[in-house]
């Protein structure tokens, strides 16, 4: 941003000079050159892709039949708000689905909700813990850390394992529980599993932040004779601010569209209590029967949406409550 | 140096373009190949003998890889076909990972292969949206005969009297039962002519809650559920599968009876012990008996040789019979360009000698009627049992165009009785009221 600021008024007062307009012209079709792959790739498997979905939100589409316009007829369905309304028993029975309304976004946010502040705050931490002088602290970091570098299927069926009705968690805690089986812990599980894999990752970006506050503020604090809790309070936190916003949208964005855990351990089940928007759309789009591929692309823009909207919001709390600008 | 890079940047942007344009490009190159084949065609009327060798005609065939075993044999009598079909060249594209996404998505792209695999349970779909051929008259130049294959198998895959596809092979279920568990509880095995009194009897006698033993599997399964339903005289779908009757008193009273095995402690579904599937759970020698499939028995002899097992037909309800059939077809494309060589390949593959070779290797059960008295059936009752199944009331494993919803709403209708205790007539008229939906959905 700078450099063009500065160039700008170099050019205007120097228009004569068609040489160096030539070479300029040419640097830049030089950058575009390099561009053109990713651009050619970026241009087919995003933007067309992006655009051709939005175009099949708006149509009739089952994949084995041409796609058939059927304008916002497929949000309406997604949405489906009848079904909030009371209904007589004997109502004739609604063509939409309702499924979204009333199990993916609830869940969806529910997931949201728990996992991104235990796993901020879990990774926030232990990244404290691993900024002190401990012994096998490098170990210790390679331990917090595998779990990110590990396929999610993989430890999604550790995990199916790990919580089985005779798996190790209910032996070593004395429990009865059918954690993946029971609608009432299935969803628990997978927030366990999500967080158990995040955390890690978090944690490394939590202490790339801590490294990078500058000593000299400490060294200031402790000639002003502040104690370790106010260094926290006013130094690092606040310092750590940026990181943290980065850190609750990279956590948002990933726990709104949570799908592979849920595919592998329990396919949305027990009774739709795992079912969230992402593992929706991949059930309208292709594993019911009755393919629903425009009402899964409609769903995925509602989706986008959401996170938008969430991100903004989060964006505001985090800079409006303290003076740390530009994140 | 300048010059060379001006000239040479937008070359380089010019060939990328090419490249780019190429995929998009291709419908041309495509046309040209056609008018050559029309040529060749002209000088075959000539000369026929030379020429036929250089025009084979092209079949690709797909369907899902179930085991490396059973691809090596389908490999084996391919190249046995092509051995005696020079004149055409069967491509095999197995598909890998999810079938029925991989399957549409070459459809919607219209790059599917001429032969592929067709589950009864999605063929309403297909046919509905006219993605299959009709292959009446194929069968006829072929000498292919509906007479020759079981009633139940060449009918399912039929609509309004025209045929879709020819069945390949076949499971139904049988009641797996645990020859040691019921010679310690001194129950007699059971027959053929069992009903669901003896298998409640028995049930009783042969559970053991205190060592996790349970006299039979009633998993929330809507592959097992439906059977029961079919022997109290009841259907889940109307004939043209306009409705559910899942919310009908016979159902009711079936899913009464089938939940009321673990609600008395003497059934009980895989997860109460810990197990995804009730057939590691049978293995196991946790479950005395378990309404499975043919698919059952070649898992017993990799995971449990040590079991000792029989299997029976399904005992009768108060109605009778009733069984699932689980079926898969080899179905022609409508965009194959050689539909006739298409059939020549389905007609090898269902033949009474490769279906001879199938059932001897214990894969799968053969569809050819020719077949029924086959000496291996006789010395293996475990899949006679199986074959015997689609002879007694059994009804294909197929709900309409919404069939997985089906699937997915009798699914939690257990498991809404099973894990939140709601009461059985309220469990199935909430599933009945989403099928509906789902229905009104598609219309």
């Amino acid at each position: 941003m700078a450099e063009t600021v500065s160039n700008r008024p170099v050019g205007l007062f120097r228009q004569g000079s068609s040489a160096e307009k030539r070479k300029k012209r040419s640097e830049a079709l030089t950058a575009y050159l390099f561009l053109l792959p990713y651009l050619f790739i970026f241009l087919t498997f995003t933007v067309f892709s992006i655009g051709y979905a939005f175009y099949l939100s708006f149509t009739r589409y089952n994949l084995l039949r041409p796609p058939e316009w059927w304008g916002l007829e497929g949000y309406r369905r997604v949405l489906c708000l009848e079904a909030l309304l009371p209904r007589a028993e004997d109502a004739p029975p609604l063509a939409c689905d309702d499924l979204f309304i009333k199990k993916a976004l609830p869940n969806t946010v529910k997931y949201t909700l728990i996992v991104v502040p235990t796993q901020t705050v879990l990774s926030l931490i232990l990244a404290f813990a691993m900024d002190q002088k401990l012994r096998f602290r490098r170990l210790f970091r390679t331990i917090y850390y595998l779990p990110s570098v590990t396929s999610s299927v993989v430890i999604s069926l550790i995990f199916v394992w790990l919580f089985s009705p005779l798996g190790i968690v209910n032996q070593l805690f004395n429990l009865n529980i059918n954690w993946l089986n029971d609608p009432r812990y299935a969803f628990y599980t997978i927030m366990i599993l999500n967080v158990f894999t995040t955390s890690g990752t978090l944690m490394l970006i939590f202490l790339a932040g801590l490294q990078d506050i500058p000593t000299a503020i400490y060294e200031a604090a402790s000639i002003d004779g502040a104690n370790k809790f106010q260094v926290l309070r006013f130094i690092t936190i606040p310092m750590l601010r940026p990181v943290v916003f980065f850190v609750v949208t990279v956590g948002l964005i990933g726990c709104f569209q949570v799908f592979d855990q849920i595919y592998v351990m329990t396919s949305g089940g027990p009774l739709d209590s795992t079912t969230t928007v992402a593992y929706l759309i991949y059930k309208w789009a292709f594993r019911d029967t009755t393919v629903k591929m425009g009402q899964a692309a409609a769903l995925s823009f509602i989706l986008a949406l959401i996170i938008l909207v969430f991100t903004l919001i989060q964006r505001r709390i985090i800079e409006g409550s303290g003076s740390v600008g530009s994140a | 140096m300048k010059t060379l890079l001006k000239w040479f940047v937008p070359l380089m942007v010019l060939s990328l373009l090419l490249a780019a344009c190429q995929p998009a490009a291709s419908p041309t190159p495509e046309k040209v190949i056609e008018t050559v084949t029309v040529e060749k065609e002209k000088e075959v009327v000539k000369t026929v003998e030379v020429e036929k060798p250089a025009e084979r005609a092209v079949v690709r065939l797909s369907g899902w890889a179930a085991s490396p075993e059973e691809t090596a044999l389908l490999q084996s009598i391919l190249l046995d076909f092509t051995v005696e079909n020079p004149d055409i060249v069967v491509k095999y594209e197995p598909i890998t990972g999810d079938y029925w996404q991989q399957l549409k998505t070459s459809i919607a792209s219209g790059v599917e292969p001429d032969v592929f695999y067709m589950d009864i349970f999605q063929f309403p779909a297909f046919v509905r949206d006219e993605v299959l051929l009709p292959i009446d008259d194929l069968m006829a130049k072929e000498g292919v005969k509906r007479d020759d294959f079981i009633p139940s198998l060449i009918d399912a895959f039929s609509d309004g009297g025209v045929t879709y596809g020819i069945p390949k092979d076949f499971n139904t279920l049988g009641l797996f039962y645990n020859k040691d568990l019921f010679a310690q509880a001194g129950v007699a095995e059971p027959t053929d002519d069992w009903t669901w009194d003896d298998l409640k009897t028995a049930a009783e006698a042969l559970s053991d809650p205190a060592n996790n033993i349970y006299g039979l599997g009633v998993p929330a399964d809507p592959g097992r559920f439906p059977i029961f339903v079919f022997q109290n005289g009841g259907s889940i779908m109307t004939e043209d599968y306009s409705d559910t009757l899942l919310d009908s008193p016979a159902a009711v009273e079936a899913a009464t009876f089938y939940t009321d095995f673990r609600k008395n402690q003497i059934g009980a579904i895989p997860a109460d012990v810990g197990e995804g599937w009730q057939g590691t759970v049978f293995g196991k020698g946790q479950f005395a008996m378990v309404y499975e499939g043919g698919w059952l028995i070649p898992y017993l002899k990799q995971q449990f040789p040590n079991i000792n097992y029989g299997v029976v037909t399904p005992p009768a309800g108060p109605k009778g019979e009733g069984n699932l059939i689980f079926t898969v077809a080899y179905v022609i494309s409508r965009n194959s360009k050689n539909p006739e060589a298409a059939m020549r390949v389905i007609n090898y593959l269902t033949s009474e000698k490769a279906q001879t070779k199938v059932l001897e290797s214990g894969f799968a059960l053969p569809t050819r009627l020719s077949l029924q008295s086959n000496e291996y059936l006789k010395t293996n009752p475990a899949s006679s049992a199986i074959f015997r199944g689609a002879l007694q009331g059994a009804r294909p494993f197929v709900w309409g165009l919404v069939g997985s919803d089906v699937n997915e709403q009798m699914g939690k209708a257990l498991e809404r009785i099973y894990l939140e205790n709601q009461a059985v007539d309220a469990s199935l008229k909430q599933a009945a009221q989403v099928i509906r939906q789902k229905i009104a959905e598609v219309k």
